[in-house]
């Protein structure tokens, strides 16, 4: 058996732990119910064509010539991920002023051509600029610089 | 036909008081400068935008987001033209032969042409939505649940046709997006579905938080992996008017244009995609010379530019009249028009009668705006095209991530986002498109809730979608339009429409 199609091979299997998760996780919501629906019936529904469908990926992959996986680079991903979740964190804790260049640097690490200094000083102006533009023109309750039992701007 | 102008003059009055025309004017210019910088597209500008318009009134905060929409359109014409680099998916059409006349020193030719076709589709667009808006309104009131549930399923079915690269896989992302649509507390039985217990899922997922993980953050992660190269044409731009040979040669194409772009754009299921590249194929058969096509001949330019915006423009009309965004930039006006108070549907032209015709009244306004500001600020935008991305993905992502917090204000939001990055990011890399997962999600919601309302009435009968004869007549055109798509004939045809 020789795998003539890695990616639908892999979309394949990813479709069906989706279809698992959707029908596994429904289980014990109702799905009729006297003139209606249960809640579950959708769900249920929605994920059994989503598992038939990865399971026809599955199958295709081993017979019929498609593309390869491709190269899965991880460095961009990670760091755009870990910026925008150092945002989630610092948004309440410490407020927009430090949170914005702290996406700006960390994200800064998934591109080989960042200039950090550069950067910083790009991440600033940003940053400034929006404080102004959200907070002071737009009046909206997003935390500008919060230093714990000191300062809450 | 009194009615119609009566109901123009009341838009043009809403459109042009001063608050709204200001508004109109900021969307377009921060829209076109968006457009222009490669990289953000519609959807993530809009949600990037969308906190800027809390504190205006609906009205003046649906105009702004439509003239950000078009302004970005533009905007992306633009970079097709000058850079060789598509905004967005319905300039792709335009990089083939707007990017030939720039290397050929015509590139002004090229954008003054692109600004006129869409001017003119603009004016055609607005005229036929107001046209069809009464009728459509009044058929969308006889429509039960019954009927609205088939509609969408048409819609679906069309978005599966639509959408580029394989059949299976647009199916996939339907799906999916129907299954991501029924996260969180039912609203009818009050059950948890699918939160695994976590507190951010129960009030379901925000149509913001997902869109800009799969669309926007995803498009950045794919932008980084590749190396960037601009192809900006040192080429002088040259005269920005077009002289009477390009005009009569673009006259035409503009005309055909408008009107497949129209029709297409009406479509559930974004059909507004269609159009420029059904344009330029039709432009190209119907040329005596088809060689000169890719060579910087005015008419590729001329034909898809106009049906883009025809069709950005008509793809407002299921929304208005309907309630029934079709592609993901009109669901994200649903949520512009939710967070404002307003439930958009057949209801909105005669509750909210300003709102509505103001709305379209504002369209024209944008267009003439666009035409008469842009052009001029041509340079001042190229200029743009100079910051390197090293420093605007960066930017670009502080701006979403304030964005999206700013929706509910919540972090948990946020984080969510990044996780979509993650899952936008994993389904490119494995073939998937993702705006049929945007539409499928949208419609999710819509979707159950007419079922259950429909087998409420029906008693539970599912037969009640086939006996009613216009709900029937709906499923059966899905049928068709689905098993059309799997014919090899036409499975040919649309892999050709797409490839050129």
């Amino acid at each position: 058996m020789t795998i003539r199609s890695p990616q639908n091979l892999v979309a394949g299997l990813a479709l069906l732990a989706v279809a698992a998760v959707a029908l596994l996780s429904t289980g014990d919501l109702g799905a009729e119910r006297f003139y209606s629906i249960g809640p579950a019936l959708l769900p249920r529904g929605v994920g059994t064509l989503l598992g038939i469908l990865g399971a026809v990926f599955l199958v295709g992959s081993l017979l019929e010539q498609g593309e390869a996986l491709g190269r899965w680079p991880l460095r961009g991903p990670l760091f755009v991920f870990l910026s925008v979740a150092a945002f989630a964190v610092s948004i309440r804790t410490v407020g927009l002023a430090l949170a914005g260049p702290l996406v700006a640097m960390i994200s800064g690490a998934a591109s080989p051509d960042t200039k950090p200094k550069e950067l910083l000083l790009f991440a600033v102006v940003v940053t400034a600029l929006s404080v102004g533009l959200f907070r002071y023109v737009l009046n909206l309750p997003i935390p500008i610089l919060i230093i714990p039992r000191v300062l809450v701007l | 036909m009194t009615d119609l102008l009566g109901n123009l003059a009341l838009g043009f009055s809403t459109a042009l008081s001063l608050q709204n025309l200001g508004l109109a004017f900021i969307g377009c210019l921060v829209g076109t400068l968006i457009g222009v910088l490669p990289g953000i597209g519609p959807i993530a500008t809009i949600t990037m935008l969308l906190p800027i318009t809390f504190s205006f009134d609906p009205i003046g905060a649906l105009i702004m987001l439509a003239g950000i929409y078009y302004g970005a359109q533009y905007g992306g014409s633009t970079t097709a033209i000058l850079v060789n680099i598509p905004g967005e998916v319905t300039a792709i059409v335009t990089t083939l032969d707007g990017h030939q006349m720039a290397k050929q020193g015509r590139a002004g030719v090229a954008l003054g042409i692109a600004a006129i076709g869409s001017f003119f589709a603009g004016c055609v667009a607005t005229v036929v939505i107001a046209a069809l808006a009464a009728p459509l309104v009044k058929l969308a009131l006889l429509f039960g649940p019954a009927e609205y549930f088939s509609l969408m399923v048409l819609g679906l079915a069309f978005a599966v046709v639509l959408a580029r690269g394989s059949v299976p896989k647009a199916l996939s992302m339907i799906l999916l997006g129907l299954l991501l649509s029924t996260i969180g507390t039912d609203i009818e039985t009050g059950a948890e579905r699918l939160t695994f217990g976590l507190n951010a899922l129960t009030s379901g997922i925000d149509f913001a938080v997902l869109a800009m993980g799969v669309i926007g953050f995803a498009e950045v992660l794919k932008n980084l992996e590749a190396p960037e190269q601009r192809d900006l044409t040192k080429a002088p731009i040259g005269r920005l008017l077009p002289g009477m040979e390009d005009l009569k040669r673009a006259a035409a194409p503009i005309v055909r244009g408008t009107l497949l772009g129209t029709a297409l754009g009406i479509l559930p299921g974004n059909g507004a995609v269609l159009g420029p590249f059904a344009s330029y194929a039709l432009e190209k058969k119907l040329a005596k010379d088809p060689r000169r096509f890719g060579r910087g001949a005015i008419e590729g330019v001329a034909g898809p530019e106009s049906a883009n915006n025809a069709g950005a423009q008509s793809s407002f009309i299921p929304l208005l009249t309907l309630g029934i965004p079709p592609n993901a930039v009109m669901a994200l006006m649903v949520g512009a028009m939710t967070i404002h108070g307003i439930v958009p549907g057949p209801l909105v032209m005669t509750k909210n009668a300003k709102l509505f015709w103001g709305m379209i009244a504002s369209m024209w306004v944008g267009n003439l705006m666009l035409l008469i500001i842009n052009l001029p600020l041509v340079g001042i935008w190229v200029k743009f095209l100079n910051v390197p991305y090293r420093l605007m993905y960066p930017a670009i992502l502080v701006f979403s991530c304030i964005g999206i917090y700013s929706v509910n204000n919540s972090p948990s939001d946020v984080m969510l986002t990044a996780v979509f990055a993650l899952v936008g990011y994993a389904l490119l890399k494995l073939g998937f498109e993702t705006a049929p997962l945007l539409l499928g999600y949208v419609l999710g919601r819509l979707m159950e809730e007419n079922l259950r309302r429909a087998l409420l009435i029906a008693r539970g009968h599912f037969t009640t979608f086939v006996e009613r004869p216009v709900s029937a007549g709906l499923l059966g055109a899905a049928l068709i339009v689905l098993v059309a798509a799997i014919l090899p004939a036409v499975r040919q045809r649309r892999a050709e429409v797409f490839t050129e």
